[in-house]
């Protein structure tokens, strides 16, 4: 019911400020929200009833649209229970060169949420700037795989090619430009920034509880001070070969959840560097025939996305296609904090929040 | 597993492990009726919800239900049959809150009632979608793969 001093805002799901195709059902007092209602399914494709007509081999193109900012991470978590399902061993060279990718493509992730956050806050030079680093490593990915966004690299069995010759030397040098930018540059455009600060420190406060009410992974969990990654919890690929930190914030705010990716940016650095001197020379494939039959079992993986814990639970029946596919997906879960996120505060804020959970609304969708 | 352990002496006859293992652990309860009693003791060790996962094997339904938690990479998936007599089983969103939205795209896909859940509307489709679309009946047709929402005709 709607009050008589209150108007009922409908922001969405086609609006400039939504990232995707969110909507928003906001209702208003003055300039104050006192009830917010989120409405999801705009960009729903049916992607796991297309699992089902497909061969295992054909699905890799579905992962790249369901989170289309981290493409490679999809395609590796699919690649990785595929595998598991049918028991193929892929080589050491194979695991690193994912590592790297996955990282990769985080680096470009959170770069992406650093931009449009600050587009959101009208800082169009920020939005500017992390395109134009994420532009670096977009022309590296292109080299490697030949696609920008989707880049369908990976397969049954590692990956469709190796490394091209001398591409290590520009991975480093794009990271090094990278990690002075970010530490530098960004300092003096966001955490250093009054306006910024006043804009994001002690908005949106997520506390613990509320983390573990709502199901919340990832960044998001991890600003409000939950020491919780699966990259060092259940390592796969070659995280456990790697020395690196989760960064971990404590107040909760937009400001910590900024903090966060931009901490992690540098710590993928860390780990791709690694990667690069540890590199196993060797084959970077097994074969695997394009059509595989599983037999019948569950399979259930879960692995760190950009965006959180993203799982695939498969069943299959001895057929050459899935008997049925369940995506578990992090910002789905997260989405739904907003309606008590944004409850007694401005409207101008309810954007800054929504940008700083980084929805990308094909993966909730799905 | 403390809870795992817990639950077998507790529902003895109604409750089967499939395999045990560290990260993974499966089990089966016979009687759905008892969904509400069990999550309750999963509470314990477990915070969340991870994933609902519904399979179709008409006429029975299965639901797969996938627990974790915040201090290690447990998981515990719990199974229950539901038959296509009483498409319905109670819910689980006052154990555990973040099964909400999961158990509204469960009756969206599936057509599951979940008794006692707070608001179960379609989440992921139109209010006005005819059937479930993750059912094994359900035929992808022409008319579904041209649908755009709008009432025009070309």
């Amino acid at each position: 019911m709607v009050k008589e001093n209150s108007i009922r805002l409908n922001i969405g799901p086609v609006h400039p400020a939504m990232h995707g195709v969110l909507k928003l059902i906001l209702d208003v007092e003055g300039d104050t929200i006192t009830k917010a209602q989120t409405e999801i399914g705009f960009l729903h494709r049916a992607s796991e009833k297309i699992a089902e007509m497909r061969y295992f081999s054909n699905y890799y193109p579905i992962m790249d649209k369901l989170d289309y900012v981290s493409a490679l991470n999809m395609e590796i978590l699919y690649a990785s229970v595929v595998e598991k399902a049918a028991g193929i061993e892929i080589p050491p060279r194979a695991v690193y060169i994912r590592t790297i990718m996955a990282e990769i493509q985080r680096i470009m992730s959170h770069l992406v949420f650093i931009g449009s956050f600050g587009e959101d806050l009208g800082n169009m030079t920020g939005f500017i700037w992390a395109l134009r680093e994420r532009e670096l490593l977009m022309n590296v990915v292109e080299k490697i795989s030949g696609g920008r966004l989707a880049p369908m690299y990976i397969c049954n069995g590692g990956m469709f090619y190796d490394f091209p010759q001398g591409i290590e030397n520009e991975i480093l040098e794009a990271l090094s430009i990278i990690e002075d930018k970010v530490k530098h540059e960004y300092n003096a455009m966001f955490t250093k920034n009054q306006i910024f600060l006043s804009r994001t420190k002690g908005i949106g406060v997520l506390t613990k509880d509320m983390v573990k009410k709502y199901g919340i992974t990832g960044p998001i969990a991890r600003a409000s001070g939950i020491r919780r990654d699966l990259r060092k919890v259940s390592p796969y690929l070659a995280y456990d070969k790697v020395d690196f930190n989760i960064p971990v914030e404590n107040d909760g705010d937009t400001y910590s959840r900024f903090v966060v990716r931009v901490m992690e940016i540098l710590e993928s650095i860390k780990i791709i560097r690694q990667c690069i001197k540890d590199l196993p020379a060797g084959s970077s494939k097994t074969a695997v025939p394009w059509i595989i039959r599983i037999p019948k079992k569950d399979t259930f993986v879960k692995q760190e996305s950009s965006r959180g814990e993203m799982g695939i639970f498969l069943v299959t029946d001895g057929a050459d296609k899935p008997y049925r596919l369940k995506l578990r997906s992090p910002t789905f879960f997260a989405i739904r904090a907003l309606e008590e996120l944004l409850v007694n505060i401005r409207v101008a804020d309810a954007f800054v929040i929504v940008a700083s959970i980084d929805p990308v609304m094909g993966e909730v969708d799905r | 597993m403390v809870t795992l352990d817990k639950l077998k002496s507790g529902f003895k006859g109604e409750l089967e492990v499939l395999t045990e293992e560290p990260k993974l652990s499966i089990i089966r309860i016979k009687n759905k009726k008892l969904i509400k009693k069990v999550a309750w003791q999963i509470k314990e060790e477990f915070d969340i919800l991870y994933a609902l996962s519904v399979v179709d094997y008409t006429p029975v339904f299965e639901l797969n239900y996938i627990f974790s938690n915040y201090r290690n990479a447990d998981s515990l998936v719990l199974k229950v049959n539901i038959d296509e007599k009483d498409f319905s089983i109670d819910s689980i969103t006052d154990t555990f809150n973040s099964a909400n939205w999961e158990e509204r795209e469960a009756y969206d896909l599936f057509g599951i009632k979940f008794n006692g859940h707070p608001d179960l509307r379609r989440i992921l489709l139109p209010e006005d979608w005819p059937g479930h679309p993750l059912r094994k009946d359900f035929k992808v047709d022409d008319e579904i793969r041209n649908w755009t929402g709008l009432d025009l005709k070309f």
